[in-house]
């Protein structure tokens, strides 16, 4: 395979990945909610993608749709999981995602094990895969730089501040006048939009979904991203997308080197096992510390105190 | 003294077959410090709690500016501006200081989603006026120089002196305290008195509960006292001091 191909395709993946990574954040990271059922939402933005586009609709709005669908579903979900304790809530989109996996591989309206071919969203007549994948890079980051604006604006707003107030201690935040539900229901519908596009983003890219896509192991992959990178830091779960994806191609890549006496790929989750109970026990808060909330009323705070300081230590 | 603002008629609570609050009627108006007392597990703070909402009152009604609140959620409660610091403060802890006093602003703009994302410009503004504010409050608080630590590095003393501060940045019409002096030393418990005593004359009322009654006396100027889920008596605080029913509560005699 040509090498230059192999890293655009990972940019690619890297990209559409952290989308996933930067929306779980902001369920997880900030509002502390324990989403298992990330690939849900994957899974219904790249089945209403490939689904639309069938029938010709234009790709920029499949996309949408792909995350308005999303979004619909995120609120639906979290009308009857906020009402559970946490652990139970991730049993419950655990389970969503899975009967969702399983009701594509069965319809015949979803192509069931076979799936549905899509058409690439821009095609440029005999450009090389080289083109096309720098034409996907440009198509996915500037989907990526949207939604990263947004969760950076949220996360640096008195919004912000309450979701971590919520994911700190519930019946505090709900004490001074927070409420739990709706930061909670939010965090979930705008975590499932962006979760939707980005499946959007994969389906086109692929330019086909099947129900194999969509395993378990999706959404256990974005966690790793999250929690090695740093949970409520933005930057730092790109960081993780980054890194989670390396990981996976420079293995994928070893395996043909080495003569294991077990499955390569099993290997490969093992590892990932082990990676994330080594950053768990050693670095729980991931690679980069959560981020400061950064306000213009904050900040002037900060260099007053900083301005109080140095006087002091001169 | 003005009109009423909190009214409790024969609210009960009770936890499988105990009784923590059974029959209280009781009344605050507005301006002026007003007391609860009582010895440990009496229900001083299940009748608190009762009142914010984190427990329905199994019977009876709660009336606040006239309006029943038995059915309301905690966070509309607050809204009313009937606001409480816990007994045992319940801190953001990994959020600064200042971002916990920041939270207890009542009708911050950029509290809701699309405020937060296209209103920038004026909840930004309003902001910067907040944050003076909570400045204001933690100087008083001697918080000040631990304004942008994260809250978890508090002592004991100083999460009591925040959990007050963000009750107060409220800016609430009836504040509930629970034990703002316990746990702190006295000189400090004093002067939070006597910052409460000047937040009263402005106009705020405050429903205290407090075991150390050397403090709440001086200041407070209606007690009630509770035994075994009711109130056993109320009065001035003198008056209260002269009653046997009170000495019989806290000496058993």
């Amino acid at each position: 395979m040509d090498p230059l191909l192999y890293v655009l395709d990972l940019i690619v993946f890297i990209g559409i990945f952290g989308i996933v990574a930067l929306s779980l954040n902001l369920e997880f990271g900030f509002a502390g909610l324990a989403n298992f059922g990330k690939v849900a939402f994957f899974l219904i933005g790249a089945y209403t993608y490939a689904l639309l586009s069938q029938i010709g609709v234009p790709f920029y709005l499949c996309l949408v749709a792909g995350g308005l669908v999303s979004a619909i579903f995120g609120l639906l979900v979290s009308l009857p999981a906020l009402r559970l304790r946490a652990d139970y809530l991730a049993i419950a989109v655990l389970a969503f995602g899975e009967i969702l996996r399983l009701i594509v591989k069965s319809e015949e309206f979803a192509g069931g094990d076979w799936g549905i071919t899509v058409s690439p969203a821009i095609s440029l007549v005999g450009a090389s895969h080289r083109v096309d994948a720098l034409v996907n890079i440009g198509l996915v980051y500037f989907c990526l730089l949207i939604c990263f604006i947004v969760v950076q604006l949220l996360a640096n707003s008195p919004y912000g501040r309450a979701m971590r107030a919520i994911r700190e201690d519930e019946v505090a935040a709900e004490a001074l006048g927070k409420s739990e539900v709706k930061y909670k229901a939010q965090a979930l519908m705008l975590g499932s939009a962006m979760a939707g596009v980005a499946g959007g983003l994969y389906a086109q890219y692929l330019q086909y979904v099947l129900p194999g896509m969509f395993m378990p192991m999706v959404t256990f992959t974005v966690w790793i991203m999250v929690l090695l990178g740093g949970p409520a830091n933005n930057w730092g779960v790109l960081l993780g997308a980054a890194l989670v994806q390396i990981f996976n191609r420079g293995t994928n890549i070893l395996k043909d080197y080495f003569i294991l006496p077990i499955n390569p790929t099993d290997l490969q989750y093992i590892l990932f096992g082990a990676l994330i109970i080594l950053v768990l026990l050693y670095r729980p808060q991931g690679l980069l510390k959560e981020s400061r909330i950064k306000t213009k009323a904050m900040e002037g705070v900060r260099r007053a105190r900083n301005a109080v300081k140095n006087k002091g230590s001169q | 003294m003005q009109e009423t603002l909190l009214k409790i008629r024969e609210v009960s609570k009770h936890f499988g077959g105990v009784y923590a609050v059974s029959g209280v009627s009781l009344n605050i108006k507005g301006g002026g410090i007003w007391g609860l007392v009582g010895p440990n597990g009496s229900g001083k703070t299940t009748l608190f709690n009762t009142i914010l909402g984190l427990h329905r009152p199994d019977e009876g009604d709660i009336y606040f500016n006239g309006k029943c609140i038995n059915r309301l959620a905690p966070h509309q409660i607050y809204g009313l501006g009937l606001v409480n610091a816990f007994q045992i403060p319940r801190l953001f802890s990994r959020l600064s200081v200042l971002d916990n006093m920041l939270l207890a602003a009542r009708g911050h703009q950029g509290d809701t989603l699309l405020n937060s994302l296209f209103l920038r410009k004026g909840w930004q503004e309003q902001e910067v006026e907040l944050a003076g504010k909570a400045m204001e409050i933690l100087e008083t608080l001697e918080l000040v120089h631990l304004a942008l630590s994260p809250a978890g590095e508090l002592s004991g003393g100083q999460r009591k002196l925040l959990e007050v501060g963000r009750g107060v940045m409220s800016s609430p019409t009836l504040l509930l305290l629970d034990e703002p002096a316990a746990g702190i030393n006295p000189n400090l418990g004093k002067k939070i008195f006597q910052g409460i005593e000047d937040l009263s004359q402005e106009g705020l009322s405050f429903f205290i509960i407090e075991h150390r009654l050397e403090i709440l006396f001086d200041f407070a100027h209606w007690v009630y006292v509770m035994d075994k889920g009711k109130i056993v008596v109320e009065g001035k605080p003198e008056e209260v001091l002269e009653d046997p029913a009170f000495f019989e509560v806290y000496l058993g005699v």
